[in-house]
């Protein structure tokens, strides 16, 4: 009998303490914060997301508006990789390169054909989605990480795409001619504490 | 015996349902159906994905495509009403969140019975991945009305809003916005074939 007792209290709490059974686990909040702060709180791809809005403002149309609709979807295929584990060499290196290129391309006021600053931002775009998508963090919900991670990626074009509208202005130009040499400088120190 | 029957009681009477999504703000019955689209974010995400591309093609489409949702979406609850209800929805949901989504990115004139097959498969899965969370037949199926209300009144919110973005700046706006989403569905589909 009191076998049966302490038996019952045992099983009790587990009652009580049990949660539903959910299909959709993780803190959609969390899950969306951490996604949203990733791209934040790394100042290499900070400073990479600004240079591509820069650099889309200092092209012009279309290349203004083509580079912040193609490059959430290329970041997102680098996610895919980094997320499926597929072995991807020298992202950081990647990343690194990435400001130190794109930093270049707004200094020296650099108007190559579309299609070559598209593929350009592409390759980028590639290493700064694996990126995101190994850093995942076990737990989170799935969506909201995401949708975190890709609306600050965008945040940050559009903050580069509204400083680079100062180049209409020739000292604007020189400013943010200056901001491109600035972030190749940074590329260059991240790349420096790799090695 | 008469403890084991207790503790089956006790199992019976503290275990909490098996629910396929959490019920939002912890409401049951109409509400929690009406509430149901708007709180699963898959579903949000297909929703703004068919809402923009219908709105993005207004004039040009009329109102064949919400409408070929709302009785795809009603016959979908109708079948899950009869307790069917796949696995696949959830992941059928954000495939079709990624066509949308991609296809306001490309923002190219379509016609519209494209619309109308988009629109009724976003109907149809939507209400297959929104199983009712409550076991009385009587409280799901009311539940079930909820949705369908609910599911319906978002994508035409949707849809209105969408038409009304006339803009240059607003339709770039929009296109970014379906690169997001399209973005944020490839990852999170990338992550479901993983875990």
């Amino acid at each position: 009998m009191t076998r049966y007792v302490i038996r019952l209290f045992a099983v009790l709490p587990c009652l009580l303490m049990a949660s539903d059974a959910l299909a959709h686990t993780g803190d959609v909040t969390g899950g969306f914060a951490s996604g949203f702060a990733h791209p934040l709180l790394g100042p290499d791809h900070v400073v990479a997301m600004v240079a591509v809005g820069l650099w889309g403002a200092f092209l012009g149309p279309p290349a203004i508006y083509l580079l912040p609709v193609v490059f959430p979807l290329v970041m997102a295929a680098g996610g895919v990789l980094g997320i499926l584990g597929v072995p991807l060499p020298f992202t950081e290196v990647g990343i690194a390169l990435s400001a130190i290129v794109l930093g270049l391309m707004v200094a020296m006021a650099a108007r190559p054909p579309l299609w070559i600053a598209a593929l350009l931002v592409g390759v980028f775009a590639i290493f700064h989605g694996y990126a995101h998508g190994a850093e995942l963090p076990p737990g989170a919900d799935a969506l909201a990480y995401s949708a975190g991670f890709v609306m600050a990626t965008g945040a940050l074009h559009l903050a580069g795409i509204a400083f680079g509208l100062l180049a209409r202005w020739p000292a604007g130009r020189i400013a943010v001619r200056a901001a491109g040499g600035l972030i190749a400088v940074a590329g260059v120190v991240f790349l420096g504490r790799l090695a | 015996m008469m403890l084991r029957a207790l503790a089956t009681v006790a199992f019976v009477l503290l275990a909490d349902p098996a629910m396929a999504h959490p019920p939002p703000l912890g409401l049951k019955g109409f509400f929690g159906g009406l509430l149901h689209p708007a709180f699963v974010s898959g579903h949000v995400l297909a929703l703004l994905g068919l809402g923009l591309l219908i709105g993005q093609q207004m004039p040009a489409w009329g109102m064949a495509a919400p409408a070929a949702y709302i009785v795809a979406l009603a016959a979908g609850l109708g079948v899950i009403a009869l307790a069917f209800a796949p696995t696949w929805a959830g992941e059928a949901v954000l495939v079709l969140a990624l066509v949308t989504g991609g296809l306001v990115a490309l923002a190219r004139p379509l016609p519209e019975a494209a619309g109308c097959v988009l629109a009724v498969a976003t109907g149809f899965a939507i209400a297959l991945d929104s199983p009712p969370e409550v076991i009385s037949v009587r409280e799901a199926n009311i539940m079930l009305i909820g949705t369908a209300f609910g599911a319906s009144i978002l994508l035409v919110a949707v849809v209105e809003a969408a038409s009304r973005l006339t803009r240059n700046w607003q339709r770039l706006g929009a296109r970014i916005f379906g690169s997001w989403i399209a973005a944020s569905a490839i990852l999170v589909l990338a992550i479901r074939l993983v875990r």
